[in-house]
């Protein structure tokens, strides 16, 4: 028998260790999470805020996040980013649904100074004139450019008819809202949302307590006070909606339902349902629609978690002369998983692969924090992934049809399309 | 520091073994010595393509990715204009998973006609979505051909047109294979917790026994010294007026590589740069603005690429950016400024050193250029650059008889 035709014997994944970072109470509803077994100078430090963009209309969290670094009244936005790269220290800012976050990275013997940099300027924020105006334009010109891609389109409006019930969720940004700068509107949102609205701290660095503590004492007067509270409960209606775009050469899919919080029972098994349907290289999605036919260059699905519930979409952008035969084979694949088993060998691979993903995800000090704060942030704690191991390990074809069958019909769906 | 061995096989085949104990994971990276740079011009687009046939199935193993996933491994590929770059990275028990795959596919490939038809339709999928759908997507393919004239960087890596990617043969396929993707043309990278005796076996059992074949020679037409400004203006249904402004380098192995990176950096990396606080926070000419280079191993480009505000022409962007470009030329960098470059690049060469994938990539990267070691000489190399060598860099490349100016004009819908 030729050699090269048998793979060598593979093992399963048995064993991940999980660990936990250290934990302090910046407040009773606000902690700081940090890993310190950090082998080399890195770290970094994220600020996580109650400011995600359904925390106000007319764009005003994101146009606020883009101005945390702005200037105050004694430093310009070009002097205090000055003073952080003379640090060698790099600053990332990012805003989703529900939060919003400011990290730093930087070496360790620079943190104490850099973090001072940033606290100072978000503080004493000024939103100096000529600061507003440069922001709305650019934030403008990117939207007009946002505009004029197929993705960013069906992104939006998926967000808008998903969220219908609820116009904090729904509310697409236009362009007036980056026409006239409403400072005043601007500043109340940055007090409430900034000022008091911490909601944890995040640190990966070998620093001393002591350190940390200064950390702390320098970001813990912005802690929310009390429990953060979230949306659930959104109704959406299941129906397909087009927005053509003449001279588009592709058209972007984005289509999907509300499920469950990460807490939910079958979280974990859908996750492999997922999977199997449109989460790795292998999946039936990538090997029907482009594998198999060459409709796309990517297609993929996946569960996004919010605070109090979660929801299933799968994305893609194909040839626009192709977009009726893809949504037929998304259905086709839909219906698959709810009326045959997975075959086992199929179903092993996925788990082989599952486990194989989740050794990485937990490799190293930057890579383990995620993951605990992954379900922290949700309520939950580092049993869930041990849960999840032999959920894994134990899932049946029986039980990937009965989620299919639960979850994946194609009729309760809401389809958008673009271009 | 990234510590490592090297070993070579009979057949020509380059392999570093790097040592982490700390880590569950191993990584096989395997670099081949082939990029769009080695396509002929009538048939661009190939290496590209060929990386995604590389997925298709070799001659033992019908497909790739299965076993790979089988054992708790994933995989992907990049191509350039001067390399193909193929990972794997998988639990460490798993390995030889790894190396059985990746040498099947060395060894050769199945070539089936269903692959390449699929993978044709794929790749021009990507061609439109990348290129074609996006607003300002076909910039690279208008900018290279105007600042090269010979070189082969005068294509992208996607190819010259998409008729090259319809016209591709099996034929074709097969001769690019036999030319470029063999031992002698490779190098191999193992990282993880394995010994190097363990990586010493492996290899051998894996790739010991395929032949081995000439390393092709490079002869690349060589770019003429640029000597006169170039400039083109394309119109396009875009919201705003764009400029990319690109200027002539040095090739990677030159010292002066990195002095350009410097002030590639000075100029536009950072909200603290010169171009972006001047042009953008105070004369409000630009809503954004870029400075970087292309990292190309031959003559690259420096490059300065942003948007006009509204109402702003390209001229009078235009007569506010020489006066800059001028300072530097000619006064020397203050200290504080070239120390704040320099620990910048300190923090993310700090970063980019965690990861087991980068350390892989970066070795066999730096062997490609001569020696792996050369990733640990990178941050000194940086640090001992000096204020008078920025100036003379800056005088090199900042000419007019070394700049191409392609303009992108929006039209309305």
């Amino acid at each position: 028998m030729n050699r090269r035709s048998q793979q060598p014997e593979t093992k399963q994944v048995e064993h991940i260790s999980f660990v936990k970072p250290h934990i302090f109470d910046v407040t009773p509803d606000v902690k700081l999470l940090w890993m310190k077994e950090v082998p080399n100078d890195t770290v970094r430090l994220d600020l996580f805020f109650d400011a995600g963009i359904t925390r106000g209309n007319k764009s005003i969290p994101a146009i606020v996040h883009s101005l945390l670094l702005s200037g105050t009244n004694k430093h310009s936005s070009v002097e205090i980013h000055e003073r952080i790269d003379a640090l060698g220290g790099f600053l990332d800012t990012d805003i989703s649904f529900e939060t919003a976050v400011v990290s730093i990275y930087c070496l360790r013997e620079h943190i104490r100074e850099i973090s001072n940099i940033v606290a100072d300027a978000i503080q004493n924020l000024a939103f100096r004139e000529t600061e507003v105006e440069d922001v709305l334009r650019s934030m403008r010109q990117q939207f007009a450019v946002n505009q004029q891609k197929v993705k960013y389109v069906a992104q939006q409006q998926f967000r808008k008819h998903l969220f219908a019930s609820n116009p904090d969720y729904s509310t697409i940004s236009e362009e007036s809202d980056y026409e006239d700068g409403n400072v005043m509107a601007y500043k109340k949102y940055w007090k409430e949302h900034y000022l008091e609205g911490l909601t944890r701290i995040t640190l990966v660095g070998d620093l001393e307590v002591d350190e940390v503590d200064a950390l702390i004492d320098l970001f813990g007067k912005w802690a929310v006070d009390g429990k953060v509270e979230h949306a659930g409960g959104f109704q959406f209606r299941a129906e397909r909606i087009d927005f053509p775009k003449e001279e588009a050469v592709q058209s972007a899919i984005r289509m999907g339902r509300f499920l469950f919080p990460k807490s939910h029972e079958d979280y974990i098994d859908f996750q492999m349902l997922n999977t199997i349907l449109g989460d790795y290289f292998g999946s039936r999605l990538m090997s029907n629609i482009r594998e198999d036919k060459g409709y796309t260059y990517g297609i993929g699905s996946g569960v996004m978690d919010m605070n109090k519930t979660g929801y299933f979409v799968i994305v893609t952008e194909v040839g626009k002369e192709v977009l009726e035969n893809t949504l037929q084979e998304i259905k086709f694949e839909l219906d698959r998983l709810q009326n045959e088993l997975v075959p086992e060998d199929e179903l092993d691979l996925v788990k082989n692969y599952t486990l194989g993903q989740l050794l990485k995800s937990a490799d190293g000090p930057y890579a383990m924090l995620d993951m605990y704060n992954g379900v922290d942030m949700y309520g939950l704690t580092l049993e869930f992934y041990d849960e999840a191991i032999r959920k894994i390990k134990s899932i049946t074809p029986e039980r990937i049809r009965e989620l299919a069958k639960q979850y994946l019909k194609f009729e309760d769906f809401l389809i958008i399309t673009a271009g | 520091m990234i510590a490592f061995n090297r070993f070579k096989l009979e057949n020509g085949l380059t392999v570093l073994h790097h040592f982490d104990s700390t880590t569950p994971m191993a990584v096989v990276n395997t670099l081949y010595n082939v990029g769009a740079r080695d396509e002929s011009e009538e048939k661009t687009g190939f290496a590209h393509l060929f990386e995604h046939l590389m997925f298709g199935g070799s001659v033992n193993i019908p497909d790739f990715d299965a076993p790979l996933q089988r054992a708790g491994g994933e995989s992907n590929a990049f191509t350039s204009n001067d390399i193909t770059n193929y990972y794997d990275v998988l639990p460490i028990q798993n390995i030889e998973t790894a190396l059985w795959l990746e040498s099947d596919r060395m060894l050769s490939l199945a070539f089936t006609p269903k692959s390449l038809e699929v993978q044709r339709n794929v790749v021009i999928e990507e061609f439109k979505q990348r290129y074609l759908n996006q607003p300002y997507g076909d910039v690279w393919l208008e900018l290279r051909p105007l600042a090269y004239k010979k070189h082969p960087y005068k294509w992208a890596t996607i190819g010259k047109n998409i008729q090259h990617i319809e016209d591709a043969t099996m034929d074709d396929v097969k001769a690019f294979f036999k030319a470029h993707y063999h031992p002698a043309n490779a190098i191999l990278c193992i990282a993880g917790n394995i010994s190097l005796e363990e990586t010493k076996r492996l290899v051998d059992k894996w790739y010991g026994d395929i032949p081995a074949s000439l390393k092709p020679e490079r002869i690349l037409p060589k770019e003429p010294v640029q000597t006169e400004y170039r400039e083109l203006t394309i119109e396009r249904k875009v919201p705003h007026d764009a400029f990319y402004y690109s200027f002539k380098m040095p090739e990677r192995k030159n010292f002066e590589y990195y002095v350009t990176d410097i002030i590639s950096d000075a100029l536009g990396r950072e909200k603290s740069s010169r171009l972006y606080s001047k042009l953008k926070k105070e004369l409000k000419l630009v809503t954004s603005i870029n400075a970087y280079i292309t990292g190309s191993l031959d003559e690259g480009l420096l490059i300065i690429d942003g948007k006009l505000s509204d109402g702003v022409s390209f001229e009078e962007l235009d007569k506010a950016l020489w006066p800059l470009l001028e300072d530097i030329k000619k006064e020397l960098m203050t200290e504080a400024e070239t120390s704040k470059l320099l620990n910048k690049i300190r923090t993310v060469k700090e970063f980019q050193e965690q990861g087991l994938l980068n350390r892989a990539m970066n070795l066999c990267l730096y062997e490609l250029l001569g020696d792996a070691n050369g990733v640990n000489e990178e941050n000194t190399l940086y640090q001992s650059i000096t204020a008078e060598q920025i100036k003379t860099v800056a005088n090199q490349l900042f000419t007019k008889e070394n700049t191409s100016l392609l303009r992108v004009k929006s039209i309305k819908e």
